[in-house]
């Protein structure tokens, strides 16, 4: 918010600039727009049977598009309100343009500043086809009309600066993202912006009424008739339908909606694409945001968060928004030519780990995940995905209860052996283990340790006598009757046994304790061990001298926003040190979305890319937030480097320099499993 | 093909299982029950037989108390297509031959091309229930499948025999097969099979009367006894050493 107010600030010091430079090089601000004089009847009949030409041309393709949108399905359990969080979206998203600027600085701004121009030009523009009947409302020698038609210079100037340099960066430059195929409709589009804002500067050069200005008056009003029809043939739809997009798009982070009905099970067909979702795929700019952050496209996998979205366009417009035919390609006839069908398909699907930079990254409002987990439903829930693995997993989860398919005696034996108390309600938090701190070796060492983090600030906890997984990896996978029953048997759980507030070392956990779950009742308040030890700093001990590089988990991170407490705590320590990547930024460990327990057999592993951003930042210790990131990086750091960093959570961080009152991890059994 | 698939429904492999007071039986206050083992695999068989056929019926039956409902459930929710629940409450009072009885008299009325049931119980582990069903039904039989194979008239299937061995059997229909656990890849339940399952038929029977009392009878259930049993040998060095040798031959069967 205060980054963006400085931008508006900076802009309107260039814009000053751009004023002050047409007064040095003698622009004479005194002469005033050059309008023509007089328009013959014949020219109003040309006018008005192109701006009808242009409109009906727009609306022909416009038509259907909102048909399809409008003809989805209704977006079960959408609602307004809160209202709040959607109109700062829209001031900053759009009308600030503080994504697009913030995630992209350069090509961002210039974007920023072809928008602004555009608003500036509103006015403009509708005064200048006004002049064509007749009807001007803003004579340029007038006092507000000369002082507006200076303004929106000043924006022409920048416009066409901005679309000059966006031209040369998608031409020239060719960022891979933009895609293989160069878009000439672009180039088209750049070009008639560029004319546009020619045309209008160059009014200011020529006499009032001339035939010149006659001429210029036609050309820009010619650019602007020939430009309407293009917008919704184009990605420029964006134009008319991204605000809408972004002021609609469901709240909260990678939402994913409840099922309606007995025949709801995610996006199977056409006919399951809701409104939001349709409007959602239309929008979508092809920028390739999404991509480029991408944790399974940049490493080779099938998977392209763009290519999703846009295949579900071009589904839309073959298939239509009723049709039964499945949107996973394995279910129809593929063709390999036809790339929108190679990335609907159900690799690309499971590919996913669900890290949701997509989402955050998106200009547009497009909110990818819900999408890409929609589909997985739709393979899950209705048996069309096989794979051993995932088999194995639902399996376990229905069984054991636990993602790890251990026997659920194997975590009585582990708090017996800690010694943890049963929750009975004297204790203020109920300690949440999860599959890894139950089960996982390395889990239990940090759970281990956060509890003497707990005992020595004094706080009293218990653990719950029998805890099933959150069903998180269900969820992620589109496994809605797993999901279900786990998150109504933990709702139980807590219910029983009084449960007020919970802690837990996962941010899995956390997440879908307090936001999945919501769907069947309301869990205890609960939080994750960075927002509590963090609460505790000051009462941590002080360490120094070692340099600690903090992951940010994306279900901590980008999920629940929690990016300041586990830096306190490392900063508390050791000395911080950032990632190249970190923050809304930070690169998926690999874990997420129950690829943990999948294989990934393509390309690069997600693990070792990031282990080896981690690892070259020289940082003597890797600490995380995460167990499920921490098991991802004990390989891949030893994988990708020959001296790999000491790996720690921030609770081991803090644990180590604890006076050892406790009995130490090294007693724990050697138990068989852990997340492979 | 129309197959018949006989499961049971067990105690969960990690319930805390306690004897109970009688000493007879388990207590069952406390347990979760869920599908045995080797007849999930049975059931996994008899669906992939039907999907490969393209055709067919999968008609699965239990014999218990109403808590077995739940497992047809979920049988149904994997595919089966009916189910028929054998209501006995006292399942334990019956032996093999009892149970297999009330089996085969439900499904004598169905007539199927296949019987299909786990080749022994988590529980008991008997591993007689199918045998018996197939020589009360008069039907041949075949236990320890690994894979099976539809021909023409009838089937190919593989055995497991000891020490890595198996062996190949082509046998007519009908025919009952005891199945192996591991020979398939079970699958997961859906929520579309749960909504599915819902629409599907179960019906209850009422079990047969017995006729007549049990030949076995479980005499007692414990958990084993861990025993140290000391005895003196006596004699001259040379007599003891016969005796232990004696011994190590015919009671520790070392030698």
């Amino acid at each position: 918010m205060v980054a963006g107010a400085l931008r508006l600030a900076a802009w309107t010091r260039s814009l000053a600039g751009a004023s002050l430079f047409f007064q040095s090089q003698g622009f004479n601000l005194s002469a005033p727009l050059a309008e023509p004089s007089h328009f013959t009847t014949l020219e109003s009949v040309l006018l008005i049977a192109g701006i009808l030409v242009s409109a009906g041309l727009f609306f022909w393709r416009f038509g259907p598009i909102l048909k399809t949108i409008l003809r989805s399905r209704k977006d079960p359990g959408f609602s307004l309100q809160p209202i709040g969080h959607r109109v700062w979206d829209f001031f900053w998203e759009v009308l600030c343009q503080g994504k697009v600027i913030q995630q992209r600085p350069l090509p961002g701004l210039a974007h920023a500043f072809v928008f602004w121009g555009f608003l500036a030009f509103a006015l403009v523009s509708l005064n200048h086809l006004a002049l064509g009947f007749g009807i001007g409302f803003l004579p340029p020698a007038s006092l507000i009309g000369s002082f507006y038609f200076l303004f929106a210079a000043a924006w022409a100037l920048l416009v066409a600066i901005s679309i000059a340099g966006l031209f040369v960066r998608r031409f020239f430059v060719r960022p891979v993202w933009l895609g293989q195929k160069v878009s000439y409709e672009s180039g088209v589009i750049a070009f008639l912006i560029f004319l546009l804002m020619v045309s209008y500067l160059a009014a200011f050069f020529v006499d009032a009424g001339s035939a010149a200005a006659k001429s210029l008056w036609w050309t820009h009003t010619l650019t602007l008739l020939a430009f309407l029809p293009l917008i919704p043939h184009t990605k420029h739809l964006h134009l008319v339908l991204s605000p809408v997009t972004v002021f609609l798009k469901n709240s909260g982070f990678s939402q994913i909606p409840p099922l309606s009905g007995d025949e709801d099970f995610g996006l199977v067909a056409g006919k399951d694409v809701t409104r939001l979702v349709s409007l959602q795929t239309y929008s979508c700019v092809e920028c390739g945001r999404c991509t480029e952050h991408c944790p399974a496209a940049t490493t080779g996998k099938v998977l392209n968060p763009k290519e999703i979205i846009l295949g579900l366009r071009s589904y839309l417009n073959e298939f239509g928004p009723a049709s039964d035919t499945p949107l996973l390609s394995e279910s129809r006839i593929s063709s390999p030519d036809n790339p929108p069908e190679k990335y609907l398909s159900m690799e690309a699907a499971f590919e996913c780990t669900t890290c949701g930079s997509c989402e955050f990254q998106c200009p547009v409002g497009i909110q990818h995940v819900p999408v890409i987990v929609g589909l997985r439903r739709g393979a899950t829930n209705t048996g069309a995905w096989e794979d051993n693995y995932g088999t194995k997993l639902f399996l376990a989860l229905e069984k054991n209860g636990n993602a790890l398919g251990l026997s659920a005696t194997e975590r009585d034996k582990f708090i017996q052996k800690q010694a943890f108390p049963i929750f009975d309600g004297s204790q203020e938090y109920c300690l949440w283990l999860g599959c890894m701190g139950g089960y996982d070796p390395k889990g239990r060492e940090i759970i281990a340790d956060f509890a003497r983090v707990m005992q020595h600030l004094g706080t009293s906890f218990g653990v719950l006598k029998k805890e099933k997984c959150t069903g998180d990896p269900a969820r992620r996978l589109g496994n809605d009757l797993v999901f279900q029953t786990l998150a109504e048997s933990g709702l139980k759980a807590f219910e029983t046994a009084k449960v007020q507030k919970i802690v837990a070392i996962c941010p899995h956990c956390v997440r879908t304790i307090a936001t999945d779950w919501r769907e069947f009742g309301i869990a205890p308040e609960i939080e994750h061990h960075s927002e509590f030890m963090a609460r505790y700093k000051d009462k941590l001990p002080k360490q120094s001298g070692e340099s600690i590089v903090y992951h940010d988990p994306c279900y901590l991170g980008r999920y629940q926003d929690v990016y300041e407490e586990p830096r306190a705590v490392v900063a508390q320590a050791g000395t911080l040190v950032e990632a190249p990547r970190s923050h809304e930024r930070s690169f998926c460990c690999g874990a997420g979305g129950g690829l943990a327990f999948l294989g990934e057999e393509k390309g690069e592993r997600v693990s070792h890319v990031r282990a080896k951003e981690l690892a070259g930042t020289g940082a003597q210790i890797v600490g995380t937030a995460c167990p499920f990131c921490n098991t991802m990086f004990r390989d891949a750091l030893t994988a990708v480097s020959e001296a790999p960093p000491q790996l720690l959570d921030i609770a081991q961080l803090t644990a180590r320099a604890l006076p050892a009152s406790q009995p130490k991890s090294e007693s724990l059994p050697p138990i068989s499993g852990g997340v492979q | 093909m129309k197959i018949v698939v006989a499961i049971k429904q067990v105690p969960e492999r990690d319930a805390p299982v306690h004897v109970a007071a009688d000493g007879k039986w388990i207590d069952e206050g406390d347990l979760n029950y869920t599908i045995n083992e080797p007849d999930a695999y049975a059931l996994e068989e008899a669906l992939q037989l039907k999907e490969k056929n393209g055709t067919g019926e999968v008609v699965v039956v239990c014999a218990g108390p109403e808590r077995v409902q739940s497992t047809l459930r979920e049988a149904l929710a994997k595919g089966a297509d009916r189910a028929i629940h054998i209501e006995i409450d006292d399942l334990g009072s019956r032996d093999t031959l009892g149970i297999a009885q009330i089996l085969a008299d439900a499904i004598k009325a169905e007539s199927p091309d296949l019987i299909l049931t786990g080749l022994q119980s988590d529980d008991l582990g008997l591993g007689q229930t199918g045998v018996v069903l197939a020589e009360l039904l008069g039907i041949p039989h075949a236990t320890i499948i690994m894979q099976v194979e539809a021909t023409g008239s009838g089937l190919k299937v593989k055995r497991e025999l000891e020490d890595g061995w198996f062996q190949h059997v082509e046998m007519p229909l009908p025919a009952l097969l005891t199945i192996q656990s591991g020979g398939n890849k079970l699958r997961y339940a859906t929520l579309m099979g749960i909504k599915k399952a819902k629409t599907k038929e179960l019906k209850t029977v009422p079990a047969a009367a017995s006729s007549g009392a049990p030949s076995i009878a479980l005499e007692r259930v414990y958990l084993p006894e861990k025993q140290k049993k000391t005895e003196m040998l006596t004699g001259s060095p040379a007599e003891v050493a016969a005796k232990i040798v004696e011994k190590l031959k015919f009671e520790v069967r070392v030698l």
